[in-house]
């Protein structure tokens, strides 16, 4: 007979808005104490205002085996990426449009 | 009020946390799961926490000796604690069982003290309510788990609880000097009973009955177990003069 308990996930949110970020895991033999070591291991030392457990169970999850197949596209699709739109020339163009449409009423090219 | 009944009832209540804090402390390293280890380490932090913070009252509002030279200094007959909590630390059962019959009196005594006249009690009581609500549900949680779990569970919970009740009821030893904190004890053990016979008895433990409580802790009359107990806890310090600086 398998003596271990069984493992839940434990997530850890450190500021209220912030996600919660995975920190590692604990044995437990219900979710109850789950919650209660989680915060001895993963909350003592580090601000946190939220903890969640999962049992390691309930997740699913793609296998390192598995990453190339499902992320990796064979062919160039770089057009998926945002990178052809720097964010800091369409700022700067927006800016310049509100200043020139109040003088000059023209138009730009955006 | 008078100085007297303070520092007597300032003792009791420093020495419970003191002397259960060590106890607990035992555990570290050999706790049944590395997770209850830890989980365990902190409560008994928070207890010579709890301790310091009624040592201080002593030693800062009532000219007491520094709560280093009481914790180190003083002899088994000068402490005032519940013969409860200087009792070896037995297998987990005996460790539940006992820590949850204890959280449920430091609730149901701490509810009385909120309502102290004497102010540096009733803020001590404020910070350490609330991490007693930690500790209360981690013992409680044990005893439901273990109390029906399988029949060696159930045997060693119950062993624990038959010889743990008749120091459990005395914690309701009445303090020397301290008659008005003595007159509130009837109504502490009523409101710990109304609390601790339910959750034992759904986790199917039965109370001894006719069980006489074990006085004499809070006149400093103790067992050979408080004296071990502080050969191991004050030998490092008395290895140096009583003046020396750490």
């Amino acid at each position: 007979m398998d003596s271990q308990l069984k493992t839940f996930e434990v997530f850890h949110q450190s500021k209220r808005g912030e996600p919660h970020m995975h920190v590692g895991a604990v044995h437990a033999p219900d979710a109850e104490l789950a919650l209660h070591y989680a915060r001895d291991q993963f909350a003592r030392r580090l601000p946190c205002v939220s903890l969640w457990v999962v049992p390691s169970e309930q997740i699913t999850a793609t296998t390192p085996e598995e990453a190339e197949a499902w992320f990796d596209p064979a062919i160039d699709k770089s057009y998926r990426e945002a990178s052809g739109f720097p964010m800091r020339d369409i700022v700067k163009r927006a800016e310049d449009w509100k200043d020139g449409d109040k003088k000059q009423g023209g138009q730009v090219d955006l | 009020m008078n100085d007297a009944a303070l520092i007597s009832r300032l003792l009791a209540l420093a020495d419970d946390e003191l002397i259960l804090g060590q106890r607990n402390s035992e555990w570290t390293g050999h706790a049944p799961l590395l997770e209850e280890d830890i989980a365990f380490s902190n409560i008994a932090q928070d207890e010579i926490g709890h301790a310091l913070v009624w040592y201080t009252i002593l030693h800062e509002q009532l000219r007491q000796r520094h709560p280093d030279r009481l914790v180190f200094w003083r002899e088994a007959h000068e402490f005032r604690n519940s013969t409860l909590v200087e009792l070896p630390k037995g297998d987990w059962a005996f460790t539940i069982i006992r820590q949850y019959l204890f959280d449920e009196f430091e609730k149901a005594r701490n509810a009385v003290l909120a309502q102290d006249v004497y102010q540096p009690i009733v803020d001590a009581v404020g910070k350490i309510a609330r991490e007693e609500v930690y500790h209360l549900m981690h013992s409680r949680g044990w005893v439901q788990r273990l109390g029906d779990a399988t029949d060696e569970s159930h045997r060693r919970m119950q062993d624990a609880l038959d010889d743990l009740w008749p120091p459990a009821l005395g914690l309701f030893e009445p303090i020397e000097h301290d008659v008005e904190f003595s007159a509130q004890l009837d109504r502490i053990q009523r409101a710990w009973l109304d609390a601790v016979t339910p959750t034992l008895t759904r986790a199917t433990l039965i109370i001894s009955p006719d069980a006489a409580p074990i006085f004499g802790g809070r006149r400093g009359q103790h067992t050979a177990h408080l004296t071990l107990l502080l050969d191991e806890m004050q030998k490092v310090a008395r290895s140096e003069a009583p003046d020396a600086v750490w």
